[in-house]
């Protein structure tokens, strides 16, 4: 009578942990890569070799060179630095401005809230990539415009999910709290509806600089993200598509992996901050 | 039918380990109501859940729970299903969030009846329309494709226990079934369990925190404390004169309408990693030796007792539970008369926000605390308590009439100068955690009201230390997170923080009916000296009219946004004028002598179907009603020193004379 009866459950927060972990080292393996670039490669990311245009790889050159003679493994070390840096960039940006947006019509309401979230309505309403198409050309491409691009597209999400969240923290005891106590309105969002509206953000931010990176890639597959030289992952693989048909994998199929790999490392990370979320709330 | 043996639980997860029970045994027979008392923590839920095989993902148990003679921790899925349907059925704590929000009442009781009974569509309607019946529903045909949105809490409450026991269980299991229900409504409810183990021969295990209520229903009672089973026995001895100092600790936590005075233990229940091998409460307990440290105390016999009642303490105590006088109320210096706030026939109305019209809240409310005065409201709920709370604070504007606070009108400022008034009202909020941030210290919750003061960081910091010291809080706390803090301490916090800015109107807006018993004595003696400050008035709401006997000096009664009755506290506890107020303290649950008058019983249940009717709104429920309480618009008038809002008060006493009126 005294055998112990044991209920399965509770995988609670390990799981997650290992999710957190294996996107990170994944992300700082590529970031410490593209950073480092210089000291990793032989070539510049732009030089070209004068003795052979798409040379297999081979010593001298690890990845071969590409249709212009230029080293595909610098490039493709050198573009994680534009490749990251604009997606992170441009989500942080999208950040900024979304939960302000969001601070702003979620806890006046009214007639403010009415506006901010129809010219968000009119942003949601295009598909996302079709909107950074039509952005890209207007504003031209450039490093700040591509950030600015990224922003303007996922800005509007962040405004809606702020939005949504600070309605619910508005009611809730310990505004009232601060509101009685004399707090004013910028203090109050400051310090209070602010800090605790954020949680969602903090999983869709990773989650979004991995769309964000996808995005880049494939505006600049369609010529209208980076200039041509420079190297980026997209641009890469648009260069080299004609290639694989010939058999030469070497220029596309390498920042194609890569590419995966860090939209790989955001999502596990963003799942694992959601795991987290989940198991802190249970 | 049902016997738990040495069941014990320890869940574990990760980073955590909790003995949720250790060595629990009790029993419940054919026919008996048995209360399973305790404060959270203790171990009441988990109860539950392991005797319809619902034990959380983690759990280790040993032991058995056997329900006639089958071991429910070790049945098969398709017994195991078999036995929630019919051998045991849970009626839940929150009855709104137990029902499908988009499904009929009707139609989910009619499902189960399906399954469980095997019924035909129709018989289950017919079936499902006597149940409601059954359970005391109004008009059960119209309230069967009511959705649960549509029902008061009563009702729902109602519905609930007809779900429960709609498939004709042997064991009824009540987690809480009263909680958040108002006094008139809890007593009622409780009725319906006693019913079911009365006509149909149920056995009803009823959880609850709520010892006055309980003792009225309940054949036997078992105290459970920190996963261990305490005290164990018929439920008038065991609340009558309990033997294990835990007992007498939660009896004495209690308030009381009777106005005898509340005796606090220090300290908390123990979260335990591990079996005790101790006494779990030696710590708070004054009785306590080295043995009671040393060894765990077994269950034994009260001495000299009838069989059944048993506790596990090396020291039972078997005097006379102290029933101290009324505490004498403390002089106060009121000669200052001082106003501090002035309401003055102010009118709430919510608008609903497509459309015209609106909801009116609160109904022409006119009040006057004094500096150094406490008033206590009182009402059930849905009555405007709530509503007169953030109308103090100027939450919510008043759509006439005026309110000052200190002699400044609040809706005649902006601004820095608002911002500075509003620090001199500071309320205490029901739930202690939700209403600090969890993102912020306590330091900084606590400093909040003197930021907006203006007040430099090394001042604050001062300010801060000094209210912390007098509220007996650990200054380590200060760099703590809500989330770290017990809710007695979260309380302590909170009252800190209205203390901070030397408000003049400090608003208690149910400060206690959150915390478990033992904690809420404790509150409430620091509510207790803080409100006898002369320097300001309190004004302190609750539905527990105990609680507000305990302190208050002046009273009003608030029903459906008018005061009905206002009066010094003796005088309205003591000599109800109105019948609302009689009725209102005659349903109190009281472990003494309760409230001794003649009682009464308001018929249905709360609802606002009567707020625009003319008349008095009462009427619909009053025993007393006549046409003329249907046509004209009662005023408060003066009764003695105390005013009540009914033409009949001068009748009353005739009419209550002979017959004790219960409908």
């Amino acid at each position: 009578m005294s055998e112990t009866v044991v209920v399965d459950g509770a995988r609670a927060g390990r799981f997650a942990k290992v999710l957190i972990v294996t996107g990170s080292v994944i992300l700082a393996v590529v970031a410490l890569a593209a950073i480092l670039a210089p000291l990793l490669t032989g070539w510049g990311p732009t030089e070209i070799d004068p003795l052979g245009t798409l040379v297999p790889p081979g010593p001298g050159h690890p990845l071969g060179t590409d249709a212009n003679g230029m080293d595909v493994w610098s490039r493709l070390l050198h573009a994680g630095r534009l490749d990251l840096g604009i997606a992170v960039a441009g989500v942080a940006v999208a950040v900024v401005a979304g939960t302000t947006l969001g601070l702003v019509a979620g806890y006046l309401g009214g007639w403010v809230d009415d506006v901010l979230m129809r010219v968000v309505d009119v942003f949601q309403a295009f598909p996302t990539f079709i909107l950074a198409l039509a952005v890209a050309a207007l504003v031209g491409n450039g490093t700040g415009n591509l950030i600015a691009v990224i922003a303007a597209v996922n800005a509007p999400a962040y405004a809606r999910l702020v939005r949504a969240e600070v309605r619910t923290v508005r009611e809730s005891a310990f505004v009232a709290a601060s509101v009685t106590s004399g707090a004013s309105t910028l203090g109050v969002l400051w310090r209070h509806v602010l800090p605790n509206s954020l949680t969602p953000v903090r999983v869709i931010a990773p989650l979004n600089a991995g769309w964000a990176m996808l995005t880049l890639a494939g505006l600049s597959f369609l010529g209208l993200g980076v200039t041509v030289p420079a190297a980026e992952w997209g641009a890469m693989i648009s260069l080299g598509s004609p290639d694989v048909v010939a058999g030469r994998w070497w220029t596309s199929v390498p920042p194609g992996l890569v590419l995966l790999i860090c939209v790989l490392g955001f999502s596990l990370l963003g799942e694992g901050l959601q795991e987290r979320a989940e198991a802190k709330r249970r | 039918m049902l016997s738990i043996e040495d069941l014990s639980v320890v869940i574990r997860r990760p980073g955590r380990e909790v003995a949720a029970l250790s060595d629990v045994s009790l029993r419940v027979g054919r026919g008996e109501v048995v209360g399973l008392v305790g404060e959270s923590g203790g171990g009441k839920s988990m109860v539950a859940r392991s005797i319809v095989g619902l034990l959380p993902g983690g759990s280790h148990a040993t032991g058995a729970v056997l329900f006639e003679g089958d071991d429910v921790l070790r049945m098969d899925p398709a017994a195991l299903q078999r036995h929630r349907g019919h051998g045991a059925a849970i009626c839940f704590q929150n009855p709104r969030g137990a029902l499908s929000p988009t499904r009929t009442v009707g139609r989910q009781l009619a499902d189960r009846l399906v399954t469980h009974q095997r019924l035909t569509e129709e018989e289950a309607r017919q079936a499902a329309e006597e149940q409601f019946a059954a359970v005391g529903i109004r008009s059960p045909r119209r309230r069967l494709a009511a959705y649960p949105h549509e029902l008061s809490g009563g009702m729902a409450q109602r519905v609930m226990i007809s779900l429960a026991t709609g498939c004709a269980p042997g064991l009824l299991i009540a987690d809480e079934p009263t909680t958040g229900l108002d006094v008139t409504l809890t007593r009622e409810i409780l009725r319906q369990f006693r019913h079911a183990a009365d006509t149909d021969g149920r056995g009803v295990l009823l959880i609850s925190h709520d010892l006055a209520s309980v003792a009225d229903v309940c054949d036997r009672v078992v105290v459970l404390y920190a996963g261990t089973v305490v005290e164990s026995g018929p439920a008038a001895r065991v609340l009558g004169r309990p033997a294990h100092p835990y007992t007498r600790a939660l009896l004495r936590s209690v308030p009381d309408v009777d106005g005898r005075a509340v005796v606090a233990t220090p300290g908390a229940m123990p979260l335990l990693k591990a079996a005790p091998h101790d006494c779990p409460f030696a710590r708070r307990c004054a009785h306590a030796t080295a043995e009671c440290v040393a060894e765990r105390p077994p269950v034994s016999r009260v001495p000299g007792a009838a069989d059944d009642w048993t506790l596990a303490c090396f020291h039972p105590r078997t005097d006379e539970l102290a029933s101290e006088e009324p505490a004498e109320a403390p002089e106060r210096a009121t000669a200052a008369e001082r106003t501090v706030l002035e309401v003055d026939d102010a009118h709430v109305v919510y608008r609903s926000r497509f459309g015209k019209g609106g909801h009116a809240a609160l109904r022409g409310v006119s009040l006057r605390v004094a500096a150094g005065e406490t008033l206590g409201v009182v009402g059930e709920s849905g009555c405007g308590k709530s509503t007169l709370a953030k109308l103090l604070l100027g939450l919510v504007p008043a759509a006439r009439g005026d309110v000052r606070v200190a002699g400044s009108r609040m809706s005649d400022l902006r601004g820095r100068e608002l911002r500075r008034l509003r620090t001199r009202v500071q309320m205490v909020f029901q739930d202690p955690i939700g209403s600090l941030s969890p993102r912020r210290t306590v330091g900084d919750a606590i400093a909040e009201p003197l930021r907006a003061l203006g007040l430099p960081a090394a001042r604050r910091a001062e300010r801060v230390d000094a209210v912390v010291d007098r509220l007996e809080l650990d200054r380590s706390m200060l760099t703590r997170y809500p989330h770290e803090l017990s809710g007695g301490q979260a309380q302590r916090v909170c009252i800190a923080r209205a203390l901070a800015g030397e408000p003049e109107l400090l608003v208690f807006d149910e400060p206690t009916s959150a915390l478990d018993v033992t904690v809420q004595a404790q509150i409430l003696e620091v509510i207790a000296d803080v409100v006898r400050d002369p320097t300001r008035g309190s004004v302190f709401i609750s539905h527990d009219l105990a609680t507000v006997r305990g302190f208050a000096d002046r009273v009003i009664v608030l029903y459906l946004g008018r005061i009905v009755e206002e009066g010094p506290v003796e005088e309205v506890f003591g000599n109800p004028r109105h019948p609302y107020t009689r009725a209102l303290l005659s349903s109190a649950p009281s472990l003494g002598s309760g409230f001794s008058g003649p009682k009464v019983t308001l018929t249905e249940d709360l609802d606002d179907t009567g707020a625009d009717a003319p008349g008095c709104p009462l009427a619909a429920r009053c025993p007393f009603a006549a046409d003329r309480c249907r046509t004209e618009e009662q005023e408060l008038r003066p009764h003695g020193r105390a005013q009540a809002a009914c033409w009949r008060v001068p009748e009353i006493p005739d009419l209550l004379k002979g017959s004790d009126i219960r409908v």
